[in-house]
């Protein structure tokens, strides 16, 4: 099931303390780390815990998030395809 | 100066590979590996994942019942070291110290503290007696009578290496002629459960240059060096077993917790060493590798030795897989084992390398094997970009060490957030987890000047670090920092490289207590679910000094003295150090404390807290730089010295080291850290008058924790008071600190 990018994107924010942003004002296909929202490797671990707590997705290798983690679309939809039914 | 040429004299090792020198080498020449599924504490998540644990029982083994588990680790090593290098310290007076780096310090037994409070609702303060990173240092100083300098150095997992390099500094500039030196690191659910966070832990125990190698295994463990200046053995008639023949330290200033992809820090590190050894690279017989099994390190590293060894690389292993990775403690178990190599005269092995990885093209040793070695390397390289790099020589060889230049220091700026002391009204009762801490000391008035990123990720005591590192630097020409709210107008002469070469050395009594507390007390109360790894990187103490590295640029020596209420003076003694020794232009010394609801609600409960003693907090960070170099500074540093005090107390005796190391005419004021709490309040009154007397004059009595509150970084707001008189009334100043566990420092400030 598809899940809103709208909630996904509120979620990040909270989660990783994100100053001055708001969901509308980040893109669903920009990238999240580098150059996008400039997020780096320990906001990707704390994005694996994310998809943990609310997600119930368990990542034990960070390789394995690192496709997902490219923009709020492929989370999104890595979180559809990944969830525990 | 070969007189004065570190030499090492004793060995002591406790690890997961055994006990004991001879024990050990056994272990590492076998390539067997010392990893077991953990039993120390419960860990519901991560339990069956093999680790580097100690199963001894360590109280049969006669150590000190009232201290850490750290503590008896490095009690242990240290025994075996002293026994090893047949010293008595009797004969050594106040020149025979100790310094040590520890990362964990006590945190395994401030656990159980949380633990029962969480889970039972009960506070049971006694397990935090010996939280401290440098309970170690005290205990081990007061066990076998140490009086000269004693330091603990918390820069995570290089620690060891850069207690090993500062000793060596102490015994070439003069200062003391034999040093216990090494590091003890115990395992602590808060590391266990913070490198898991971090995804960073092989499930199958580490595989180091391996190319399917998962990440690391944690381990634990203690090692101590006897290191003393050549004539001191001699004289003694000691066995000389290795030299230490160079070190170099660096910083990546690049991430917290990632090293830097082509591993610049570790090439800087590699490189500083071999020019202090006075060696080309060619002259490296073998390297032992930090190594620790993660993607990153491995290939970073293997990047700098290409670099520093011009693609011909010495033979190099990695032990990590056999003790695994003891932080703070490892540099010292890898320097036991590179002295060990030497005497051998033989190679150790990797073990848990099977199959090249293409992203490294290089393959480590593989069995143990002779061949000559005249010189080898040991690399340690920690969070924050830490690095550093030590040399062993054989015994036979002549040294071409470096030695250290005696120079004029000066203050170029001083950056100060405080004072916030914390009234007994704002302390409410022990609080429960989940609840803010009651104090109100905790807005920076400065923090706008950080980025979103900075104030969104970084803790209170980093922030602070990070404004009062830009503010002391704000003196006009040396401007590295973006912002400019400093009130001090300089001009730089003389010839000053650009970029400035820049060494931090900002200490810390307790570290970031909110982080640490709220990534333990989360572990406990979600029995290791939902970690939070953005935390864990600021519980270590050089957290804010690798913050202000990165916010700097500054790539020179990273350190974080924690000493009780000596960090201050132990932050300067760092800084200068580094000046002497031509490895920085600019230092920038400094200290840093936080309260948080722990703290607070322990005090409370041990009655140190009353309407005239009250907890504080704040950073105080200062720019040294030779003299010379800058047209108008604040102050002049001229003296700097650190001992450990006798009991019972002796003010007259304290007076002559004062008097040996000070020309009392030079000095009107005495600073002193009175006014806290009560225990230290006849000393200080006592030195003061045996100093009047002694000098012939009155000296005026200063005191500051009535301004600052009682914290463990308050004697750099005395150091800062000292600067300001310094500059503002042209009197020498006399800062005099004593900590409550033996330490005790003086710095005097001249205009």
């Amino acid at each position: 099931m598809q899940i809103s990018t709208h909630e996904l994107k509120s979620k990040i924010i909270e989660s990783l303390k994100l100053q001055d942003i708001t969901p509308e004002q980040i893109d669903d296909d920009a990238p999240l780390f580098g150059t996008g929202l400039g997020l780096d490797s320990i906001d990707a671990l704390e994005l694996v815990v994310l998809l943990e707590k609310d997600y119930g997705i368990v990542i034990k290798d960070i390789e394995e998030g690192r496709p997902a983690f490219r923009s709020v679309q492929t989370l999104a939809d890595f979180i559809a395809a990944k969830r525990p039914q | 100066m070969a007189a004065r040429s570190p030499v090492i004299t004793g060995l002591g090792i406790v690890s997961a590979a055994g006990f004991g020198t001879a024990e050990v080498w056994r272990t590492v020449a076998a390539g067997a590996s010392g990893l077991k599924p953990l039993t120390l504490f419960q860990s519901p998540r991560y339990g069956q994942i093999p680790v580097g644990e100690i199963q001894r029982d360590l109280i049969a083994l006669g150590v000190p019942t009232r201290s850490s588990r750290s503590d008896k680790l490095g009690w242990l090593a240290a025994r075996e070291a002293i026994a090893d290098a047949k010293i008595n310290f009797q004969n050594c007076g106040d020149r025979a110290g100790i310094l040590l780096g520890t990362s964990v310090g006590g945190s395994y037994d401030s656990e159980l503290f949380l633990a029962t409070l969480i889970k039972r609702g009960k506070m049971r303060a006694r397990p935090t007696r010996f939280h401290e990173c440098s309970t170690t240092v005290d205990l081990i100083a007061e066990s076998f009578g140490l009086f000269g300098p004693g330091m603990a150095i918390a820069t995570a997992c290089s620690s060891s290496a850069l207690a090993i390099a500062q000793a060596a500094e102490m015994i070439l500039s003069g200062e003391t002629d034999v040093m216990l030196a090494g590091g003890a690191d115990s395992l602590s659910r808060m590391t266990w459960g913070g490198f898991h966070s971090l995804l960073l832990v092989d499930a199958t125990g580490c595989r180091p240059f391996d190319v399917a190698r998962g990440g690391m295994s944690l381990g634990e463990g203690a090692a101590i060096l006897v290191l003393e200046s050549e004539e001191s053995a001699r004289r003694r008639g000691a066995k000389i077993l290795a030299r230490l023949s160079g070190w170099g330290m660096s910083c990546d200033a690049y991430h917290a917790t990632a090293p830097h992809p082509q591993g610049a820090g570790a090439t800087m590190a590699m490189q500083s060493a071999l020019r202090r050894a006075g060696l080309e690279p060619s002259a490296i017989d073998y390297v032992n590798a930090h190594g620790t099994g993660t993607r990153d390190n491995d290939v970073a590293e293997t990047i700098a030795l290409k670099t520093v060894f011009h693609n011909r690389v010495p033979p190099f292993s990695s032990t990590k897989r056999i003790f695994g990775h003891a932080l703070a403690a490892s540099g010292a178990m890898e320097a036991v084992v590179c002295v060990e190599a030497l005497r051998h005269q033989e190679l150790p092995p990797n073990p848990g390398f099977t199959k090249c990885d293409p992203a490294i093209g290089l393959e480590p040793v593989v069995e143990l094997r002779h061949a000559p070695l005249t010189h080898v390397m040991s690399n340690s390289f920690g969070f924050g970009g830490n690095n550093g790099v030590l040399i062993f020589s054989k015994a036979e060889t002549t040294p071409q060490t470096r030695v250290p230049k005696k120079i004029q220091v000066v203050v170029g700026g001083i950056g100060v957030i405080g004072p916030g002391a914390v009234t007994i009204k704002e302390i409410g009762a022990p609080l429960p987890p989940g609840k803010g801490p009651v104090h109100s000391c905790g807005v920076l008035k400065d923090a706008a000047m950080l980025t979103p990123n900075q104030r969104r990720r970084l803790s209170r005591l980093q922030q602070m670090a990070l404004i009062t590192a830009r503010k002391s630097l704000e003196f006009s020409g040396a401007g590295v920092s973006p912002a400019s709210c400093g009130n001090f107008a300089g001009e730089l002469t003389g010839k000053m490289p650009v970029p400035l070469r820049i060494a931090v050395a900002i200490g810390t009594g307790l570290g970031c207590l909110e982080d640490a507390g709220a990534f333990i007390e989360n572990l406990v109360a979600k029995d290791e679910r939902e970690p939070m790894p953005a935390r864990f990187p600021n519980s270590v103490h050089n957290s804010p000094a690798g913050q202000v590295a990165i916010d700097q640029s500054a790539r020179g020596m990273n350190s974080a003295p924690t000493v009780g209420e000596i960090t201050f003076e132990c932050a300067l003694w760092q800084g200068i150090s580094q000046l002497a020794n031509d490895e920085a232009d600019c230092a920038l010394a400094g200290a840093a404390d936080e309260t948080d609801k722990y703290l607070l609600s322990i005090g409370q409960r041990w009655g140190a807290w009353d309407d005239k003693i009250m907890p504080g907090e704040g950073a105080v960070v200062a720019s040294l730089l030779p003299a010379g170099k800058i047209a108008s500074p604040l102050a002049r540093v001229t003296v700097v010295k650190l001992g450990r005090y006798r009991k019972p107390f002796d003010a007259a005796r304290e007076a002559e080291w004062i008097a040996a190391a000070v020309d009392l005419s030079k000095v009107e004021v005495f600073m002193s850290g009175a006014k806290g709490f009560r225990q230290l309040e006849p000393m200080y009154e006592s030195v003061a008058a045996a100093l009047s007397e002694r000098a012939g004059k009155k000296l005026a009595h200063q005191t500051y924790k009535q301004l600052c509150g009682e914290f463990h970084a308050a004697s750099a707001f005395g150091f800062s008071l000292a600067v300001k008189l310094a500059h503002e009334k042209n009197c020498g100043v006399l800062l005099y600190t004593l900590s409550q566990r033996g330490a005790k420092a003086l710095c005097l400030v001249q205009p």
